[in-house]
């Protein structure tokens, strides 16, 4: 059964001593470091990469997403798949806020973001910011047809980070080089099959040193044949050690890589679990959904 | 009669001249009023969208003789202030063809992909990089073609500043006409060298477009990109 939603906990905190008397609500999570100080210290990698709290989506007057809470690790492959409509692109999405949550946060290396809970008054980061950690790989490719495959990465490199125009050549031969496609450098996008497409965007991507890879169904539109070498290149990716959520339907790579797979159905996370999903998994609906793909 | 033409060669050439020169600086104004009007249409903000719908409602339907003869006749009895006649049309132009070419951006910026925007927001680019890179260029590129036969448009236009004594070519022509009594064969030459000035303007449109095409097939183009080639070649060696 989908989880029932649970009311947002805030603590009243009232300020005491030379600005005494303002009162605000603050979540648990924001406290924490002050409530219990011996803990606060404690490195990130203890604590989750990104976790997403209470995100719901509505678009107009149809909710989407019914307080998704989810939580990545850092080195961890998460895999996010479902029927088509249960709301895991839009999870995904929220995930670097293309999609503005319409209540929930983000909450990503201890600096929230997003609108969070009505009422919670904790300083909030720059959505810039987050996207600019966080790399995405889309459907659709959306590389950018008007440059070649180096110049879409340099450009990203050059407009991101700042570096100058030189260097940004140079760190995006060297992107290049290790997906496999330096010789196709010059080669614009309408020059280069679907699946070369797909590796320089993964490419344009890991140029900016994301913390956290976001995959929205990188295969879906490939041809078979081309599908093998994009995941080859996520599968190098994997073993290097990036932080990756996948959302996909490539159930054989899921159970490869994946650390933890979460099933959605309906705008719910209806099952989730560990590295040995597949064949433990015992909600039927969930079954169901992997027997008829596998 | 026909040798009229050839004797006033230099005066008609100079008329037509003319007509090119207030069209192209017309060109020119339009195009960033155009972009202007074309992004306040497409703001956040209800009344910007407003003001910007009204401008190029008015002016899409006012004909260019009536617009230049309120500019040049209208703006000085109001405000006393006197344009020369080739500031008017200039002016007149401007107003009109901005409009045009409003929702010329405004339907070829809307044409661009949405998922190049979320690209470039995906990583982290601000938005004026997003436009000025990404979003612009895509949309020139499709906007470029009508803005030549916009521009087109303009020239013929020009003909209708003889009322105000703007020297172009129809006034011209009518100034020879009014001595020598030969209209077939002056209006016959004056359409003659507008027909002349469209293919010219067309032939240098084609060239402009490929210079926006990918991959870069234009030899303008290929040219200018030369040197960052041979850079991307020798990274490509060297590797």
């Amino acid at each position: 059964m989908p989880p029932k939603d649970k009311p947002p906990l805030l603590l009243e905190v009232t300020t005491k001593g030379m600005f005494a008397g303002r009162t605000t609500r603050k979540t648990l999570s924001s406290l924490h470091s002050q409530l219990w100080p011996s803990c606060a210290s404690i490195p990130h990698y203890m604590s989750a990469l990104i976790s997403l709290r209470g995100i719901r989506k509505s678009f107009g007057t149809s909710e989407v997403l019914h307080g998704i809470d989810l939580d990545v690790h850092s080195g961890s492959h998460t895999v996010i798949f479902g029927p088509s409509g249960s709301g895991k692109s839009t999870v995904l999405r929220s995930m670097n806020l293309l999609e503005e949550p319409t209540e929930g946060s983000v909450v990503f290396e201890g600096i929230e973001y997003g609108p969070g809970i009505p009422g919670d008054s904790t300083p909030r980061g720059k959505k810039i910011e987050l996207r600019r950690q966080v790399g995405m790989v889309f459907q659709q490719f959306n590389l950018f047809p008007h440059l070649s495959a180096i110049d879409n990465i340099a450009l990203s490199v050059h407009a991101v980070t700042g570096k100058s125009k030189d260097e940004a050549l140079e760190r995006a031969a060297q992107e290049l080089k290790n997906v496999g496609l330096l010789k196709w450098a010059m080669n614009y996008p309408a020059q280069l099959s679907g699946g070369q497409q797909q590796r320089v965007a993964i490419a344009r991507a890991l140029s900016l040193d994301p913390k956290l890879m976001l995959f929205d169904e990188p295969t879906s539109a490939l041809d078979p044949e081309l599908v093998g070498e994009v995941l080859a290149v996520m599968r190098k990716l994997a073993e290097t050690g990036m932080t990756m959520v996948v959302v996909t339907h490539e159930m054989g790579f899921a159970k490869e890589i994946g650390d933890q797979c979460i099933f959605m159905d309906n705008g719910y996370i209806a099952d989730s679990g560990g590295a040995d999903f597949f064949d433990t998994c015992t909600n039927k609906r969930t079954k169901e959904f992997i027997g008829s793909v596998l | 009669m026909w040798h009229l033409v050839w004797d006033f060669r230099a005066e008609l050439l100079r008329g037509l001249l003319t007509a090119f020169e207030v069209a192209i600086t017309a060109l020119i104004l339009s195009l960033f009023v155009g972009l202007f009007f074309a992004l306040m249409k497409m703001s956040r903000f209800a009344i910007l969208r407003g003001i910007a719908s009204t401008y190029v409602n008015i002016f899409r339907g006012i004909p260019a003789l009536v617009s230049v003869v309120w500019v040049y006749f209208g703006w000085s009895l109001l405000f006393g202030y006197n344009f020369t006649v080739y500031q008017a049309g200039v002016i007149a132009l401007t107003l009109l063809y901005s409009s045009f070419f409003a929702e010329i951006f405004r339907s070829a910026l809307e044409a661009v992909h949405k998922g190049q925007r979320e690209a470039g927001q995906a990583l982290g680019m601000s938005r004026l990089r997003i436009f000025r890179s990404i979003v612009m260029p895509q949309a020139l590129k499709i906007a470029i073609p009508n803005i030549g036969s916009m521009y087109i448009g303009m020239i013929k236009d020009t003909s209708t500043f003889t009322v105000i004594g703007l020297a172009e070519l129809v006034f011209v022509m009518q100034s020879i006409n009014a001595e020598y009594f030969q209209p077939f064969v002056l209006f016959t030459a004056a359409a003659g060298l507008y027909v002349a000035a469209a293919f010219l303007v067309d032939f240098v449109f084609r060239v402009i477009e490929g210079g926006f095409s990918y991959p870069k097939v234009g030899r303008v183009k290929r040219f200018l990109t030369r040197r960052k080639r041979a850079q991307i070649q020798r990274l490509v060696e060297a590797n």
